[in-house]
């Protein structure tokens, strides 16, 4: 009696391979974040030791009331004149120090429209250098000014 | 005159490269996935300056009701109960990495106060770089903000 032999060809199984990968790919969309995560960025001043007294004469004070309205130098002002009432004390004195100081109670969404504001200002108001924005915190506030 | 059998073609869609391109696919979303280590639902605000943050840039999220959230940007983030926590939880990041940055994810709406106390326990554990979390500002938000 003769038998048949069957031949058996080696061979990895790859026909899964494509449906392994697309499970994979519909993972990675899912789960992918395409915007870009972006901020305004902001510099907190570094220790010194002999850091620089501004009285505050010397520089512009921004406060921020709690329903957002803007007190620029004790004068009430709305966020689009606030560049060009700085530009002309600002080409006096491009170190002039702008500071903003919100109310405790006040929208943090407000103070972060002033510093963009005031971060686009070398541009808007054709200055030389970028205008020097400090945020003091309230403890700052509170052992330094008083 | 006989032109010879017809050849008869089966109709079929070559699926030979489909997994190529499917890993190619894999490839391209493992390189530039960012999981998103922060998934709190708030209204960031909106400005026109925006600087891409660092990946793996800590996180401190704020959300409305004055709650904070602490991440290291590699796991995801948690509660921690007081601002005194997310001044431990930065002094321990900033040893091990001094140039570390980190995000602060606030909602527009929050009070300023607890935004305040955040940015304090950050400065006073020397973090250099501090991102506050902004989406685009449109032309429209630009001239309705006013």
């Amino acid at each position: 009696m003769k038998f048949k032999r069957e031949r058996v060809t080696d061979e990895i199984p790859t026909s899964s391979m494509a449906d392994i990968a697309f499970l994979l790919i519909i993972y990675f969309m899912i789960t992918m974040t395409f915007t870009a995560t972006r901020g305004l960025d902001f510099a907190p001043p570094k220790d010194d030791d002999n850091p620089p007294i501004i009285e505050r004469e010397d520089s512009v004070l921004i406060e921020i009331q709690p329903n957002g309205d803007l007190i620029v130098d004790q004068r009430p002002m709305r966020l689009d004149e606030l560049i060009d009432y700085l530009k002309p004390k600002l080409e006096r004195n491009p170190e002039k120090p702008v500071i903003i100081r919100p109310e405790a109670s006040a929208p943090y969404g407000r103070m972060v429209d002033v510093m963009d504001e005031l971060r686009q200002g070398k541009e808007k108001a054709g200055l030389k250098e970028e205008i020097r924005i400090s945020l003091p915190t309230q403890r700052e506030i509170d052992s330094l000014w008083f | 005159m006989r032109l010879g059998a017809k050849n008869e073609y089966q109709p079929s869609i070559p699926t030979a490269s489909m997994a190529d391109i499917a890993f190619l696919l894999i490839i391209f979303f493992m390189l530039t996935i960012t999981y998103e280590v922060d998934k709190t639902q708030l209204t960031i605000p909106k400005t026109q300056i925006r600087m891409e943050v660092p990946k793996k840039a800590a996180y401190v999220s704020v959300d409305p009701n004055g709650r904070l959230r602490v991440s290291n940007g590699e796991e995801m983030s948690a509660l921690v109960p007081g601002v005194e926590d997310v001044l431990s939880f930065a002094a321990s990041i900033i040893a091990t990495d001094p140039g570390k940055a980190f995000v602060l994810k606030a909602d527009t709406e929050t009070e300023y106060r607890n935004v305040d106390e955040v940015l304090d326990a950050l400065k006073r554990a020397k973090v250099e770089i501090i991102y506050l979390l902004s989406n685009a500002e449109t032309v429209d938000d630009a001239t309705s903000g006013e």
